[in-house]
C-alpha cells in the first residue's frame, strides 16, 4: 500500500492526516482519496482537474510537477507527501 | 418575549465573526472566528429567512469554500461552491463542453434573491461570473447572459482580481438585476438576468486611452435607495456618481470633497435620500483626515457632511469595498470595518461613534441583521 501523508491545511478534510491507498497511479491515489473522503475533492484538485497552485506533491521526496505528474506510477513501498507552499501570512 | 439582539456579521482575513448587541446598539459581544483561518470575503444574512446566514470562505491553499448557517453562525455546514459538487460522482472536468472556461479564483458576493423566490441565492465571483441557487446553495448554475456577455474580452482584472462584488435586485419591480464588475462597470438586466447590457453612460475612466467607454469602469460599491430604486449611488475608483434612472445615466457629485476616490456606499432603509461613503486618498488607499472619517451625501440639499464628530483613534484607515453596513432601525445603526480590523459604529444615526472593544483581523466585509430581519 502506498503511504500517504496530509499535511496541517488538508487536515480538515480527513479524518486521519497518515492514510495508505492501493492506486496505481498518482491520480488514481487522488481518485481513491476523494472517493473515500469527499470533502477533500477539489481541495488539491481543482474543477478543472489539475493540483492548485499553492499545493505540492512528492513522491519519495521528489516533487511532481505539471499535468503530466498526475500520470506518476506509484509503487505500494513509495510514500507520498501533499505539502503546501510557505505563501501567505 | 423575542429578544432584540442586532447582529454584525464580519468577513475577515482569518475567518469571520459575528458582534452582538440590543437594540441600544452601544455595548458588543463577539463571537468566533468560524471558518478559522479562512480569507472570508463575505458573510451575509439572508433577510428572507431569519437565522440563515451564507459565507464566502476563500483560501491560497485549498480553494474556495461556501457555508450556510442557520442558527446566526454558531454551526455551519458546508456546501459546494459552484463547479465542485460534494456528490460521490466527481463530475468529470473535461466532459462533452471540456473544462470550466472560468475555474474561480475567489466567492466575493452572496445576494439573496427576490421575497417571491425564497430559495434563490446569486453569487459573484472572480473571474467575474454570476451563478444562482434555487435550492438555497446546495447547488449552481451560471448566469450565462451575464458570464458570457459580448463585451467580456473587454473586462480587466482591478487590483483585488477580476471580481464580480456587487449584485442588486430592485425590490420594488424584481426582474430588474443589477451586477458590479472590477474593472468591468455595472450591468443591468430588466428580464431576471437573461439579458443584460452596460450601465456606465457618464463615468469616465482615467486609467484607459479611450475616456468614456462602454464598459471598463473600475466600480467599487454600488448601492439603490431603498425609496426610489431608480435612484442609486456609485463609488468608483473614479468618483462618487449619483443615478436616477436606473443607471441610465450617472453624474458625478464627489467632486467637492478633498477626494471622491474610495470603496464603500451604503444606505439605511429609514432614511431614503442618504448614503453614506468613506472617501480615501488614492494613492495611499488610506483617510485624508488622519482617522477614520463617513461622509453623509443628502440628496434634497446635494451636500455633504462629515459625521464623525467625536474623533477617534487616530491613525491612516483603509476600508474594503465590502465593509459598510446600516441596519433597518430608527434611527439606522451604521457599521463600518477598517483594513486594520476595527469595527467603528454609529448606533444613532450617525451622530455618535463608537468602536467595538475587539481586535479583529483585517475587514473584508460587514453585514448586519437587525431585529426587522434576524426574527430573534
Amino acid at each position: 500500500m502506498v503511504a500517504i501523508h496530509l499535511d496541517t491545511v488538508l487536515a480538515e478534510f480527513v479524518p486521519n492526516r497518515r492514510l495508505t491507498s492501493p492506486a496505481p497511479t498518482l491520480s488514481a491515489l487522488l481518485d481513491d482519496l476523494e472517493e473515500r473522503f469527499p470533502r477533500l475533492r477539489f481541495r488539491i484538485r481543482d474543477e478543472t482537474g489539475s493540483v492548485r497552485r499553492f499545493i505540492r506533491v512528492f513522491v519519495n521526496g521528489a516533487e511532481v510537477v505539471g499535468p503530466k505528474g498526475l500520470g506518476t506510477t506509484l509503487d505500494p513501498k513509495d510514500e507520498v507527501d501533499f505539502l503546501h507552499s510557505v505563501q501567505g501570512g | 418575549m423575542a429578544s432584540k439582539t442586532v447582529r454584525v456579521y464580519l468577513g475577515t482575513r482569518k475567518g469571520g465573526y459575528v458582534a452582538e448587541s440590543d437594540a441600544k446598539r452601544r455595548k458588543w459581544s463577539v463571537r468566533g472566528p468560524f471558518q478559522p483561518g479562512k480569507d472570508v470575503f463575505h458573510v451575509y444574512p439572508d433577510p428572507r429567512h431569519p437565522g440563515t446566514v451564507y459565507s464566502a470562505a476563500n483560501s491560497g491553499f485549498v480553494g474556495p469554500m461556501f457555508y450556510r448557517s442557520t442558527d446566526h453562525g454558531r454551526k455551519w455546514t458546508e456546501l459546494a461552491p459552484p463547479m465542485m459538487t460534494l456528490s460521490k460522482a466527481r463530475p468529470s472536468p473535461f466532459g462533452a463542453d471540456g473544462p470550466p472556461h472560468y475555474p474561480i479564483v475567489n466567492l466575493w458576493h452572496i445576494e439573496a434573491g427576490p421575497v417571491s423566490e425564497p430559495s434563490t441565492v446569486f453569487l459573484g465571483v472572480d473571474p467575474a461570473s454570476l451563478y444562482r441557487s434555487d435550492d438555497s446553495g446546495a447547488s449552481w448554475a451560471p448566469v450565462p447572459g451575464l458570464n458570457d456577455h459580448a463585451t467580456r474580452p473587454k473586462w480587466n482584472p482591478g487590483a483585488g482580481g477580476m471580481c464580480l462584488h456587487t449584485i442588486l435586485i430592485d425590490p420594488t419591480r424584481p426582474s430588474r438585476m443589477y451586477v458590479g464588475i472590477s474593472a468591468a462597470g455595472m450591468f443591468r438586466s430588466d428580464d431576471s438576468g437573461e439579458h443584460w447590457r452596460p450601465a456606465n453612460r457618464g463615468v469616465a475612466v482615467s486609467f484607459m486611452p479611450e475616456k468614456h467607454p462602454e464598459v471598463g469602469q473600475c466600480v467599487h460599491k454600488v448601492a439603490l435607495d431603498p425609496a426610489h430604486p431608480e435612484t442609486s449611488y456609485r463609488q468608483d475608483h473614479d468618483g462618487i456618481f449619483v443615478s436616477h434612472d436606473g443607471m441610465e445615466n450617472w453624474k458625478r457629485v464627489g467632486r467637492p470633497l478633498e477626494s471622491d476616490f474610495g470603496f464603500v456606499v451604503g444606505v439605511a432603509q429609514t432614511r431614503p435620500g442618504q448614503a453614506y461613503f468613506v472617501p480615501l486618498e488614492e494613492k495611499t488607499r488610506t483617510g485624508f483626515t488622519k482617522g477614520p472619517e463617513v461622509f453623509r451625501w443628502a440628496e434634497r440639499s446635494r451636500s455633504w457632511a462629515p459625521t464623525i464628530r467625536n474623533r477617534l483613534t487616530p491613525g491612516d484607515v483603509g476600508t474594503h469595498r465590502e465593509a459598510l453596513a446600516l441596519d433597518r432601525l430608527d434611527p439606522p445603526g451604521i457599521y463600518l470595518g477598517t483594513t486594520t480590523g476595527q469595527l467603528l459604529v454609529s448606533p444613532d444615526g450617525d451622530r455618535n461613534w463608537l468602536q467595538v472593544p475587539y481586535l479583529f483581523p483585517s475587514i473584508h466585509s460587514v453585514a448586519v441583521a437587525s431585529p426587522e430581519n434576524s426574527g430573534s
